[in-house]
């Protein structure tokens, strides 16, 4: 997979730009209560505890204000990302204790071949300086779509 | 959706989990995204608790559907079931439907949960 074709799993539909919860659990739940609400997810409990599960074995903030909450789940049929952010920050026991505004969510079945490689290559990206930067300064989806296809 | 259903697909999910944290494609990737994973523990204790709370007839066929298949849960996509790929019974188009009670596929035995 080509960090140009991290574009095609992302959708406009699924982008929160304002979170208003204000505690790691509750930027959980309101993410997957948002799959449900876009109906990529029957359940919201489904994915929820899940994803808690996971946040207790070590955070997924990676650091610099941008967290990768993930997990596998038949409750999706394809692999499904959410992209949400939080003015001002949650915290989000992450490994550098800053406060996370950024938010993915991805969120695949079992038998995805593509959600360990899309991991990746979302880490390299916002790994990227220049991209780490730009990306508290977005407004809007189509800006961050265009900081990841490489045309800002 | 049926409680006991949405049980077993999340002990589905977690038995994936569980797998995946001690893998070394997924031990792997939680290294380059500088994470660390601790006290999977935690995860075999939940899954115990969870399997307390399921039927022992039931639990006992998931046990032996993920020996014989790897999965015991088959998501119904476009009205066929995901593990063997036969159709499901028409009136169970619906996921409503479908997903109100414990239900089986007729030809590979994987319990059915309507996505």
């Amino acid at each position: 997979m080509k960090q140009s074709e991290l574009v095609h799993f992302f959708h406009n539909d699924l982008f929160i730009p304002a979170l208003k919860a204000s505690d790691r659990d509750g930027v959980l739940r309101e993410m997957a209560a948002c799959l449900e609400a876009k109906d990529k997810l029957y359940k919201t409990s489904l994915i929820y505890d899940l994803l808690k599960k996971r946040e207790d074995l070590g955070s997924t903030g990676i650091g610099d204000g941008i967290a990768i909450p993930h997990c596998r789940s038949i409750a999706v049929r394809k692999l499904t990302v959410l992209c949400a952010l939080k003015p001002g920050g949650v915290d989000f026991a992450a490994a550098d204790s800053k406060p996370v505004q950024l938010f993915f969510l991805v969120v695949a079945p079992p038998h995805d071949i593509n959600y360990l490689v899309f991991l990746g290559k979302l880490v390299e990206l916002l790994t990227h300086k220049k991209i780490k930067k730009a990306l508290f300064t977005l407004a809007s989806f189509e800006d961050f779509i265009t900081l990841i296809s490489g045309g800002r | 959706m049926h409680t006991i259903l949405q049980r077993l697909v999340m002990l589905q999910d977690l038995d994936c989990m569980i797998s995946e944290v001690a893998s070394k494609d997924g031990r792997k990737i939680q290294k380059k995204m500088g994470l660390t994973v601790k006290g999977e523990e935690k995860l075999q204790e939940a899954k115990e608790a969870l399997e307390q709370s399921i039927p022992p007839a039931v639990l006992s066929k998931y046990h032996k559907l993920m020996k014989r298949f790897g999965r015991a849960v088959a998501p119904v996509v476009d009205s066929s079931c995901m593990g063997c790929y036969v159709m499901v019974p028409k009136r169970l188009t619906l996921r409503t439907v479908g997903n109100q009670e414990v239900r089986t596929c007729e030809r590979c035995g994987r319990f059915l949960y309507w996505v």
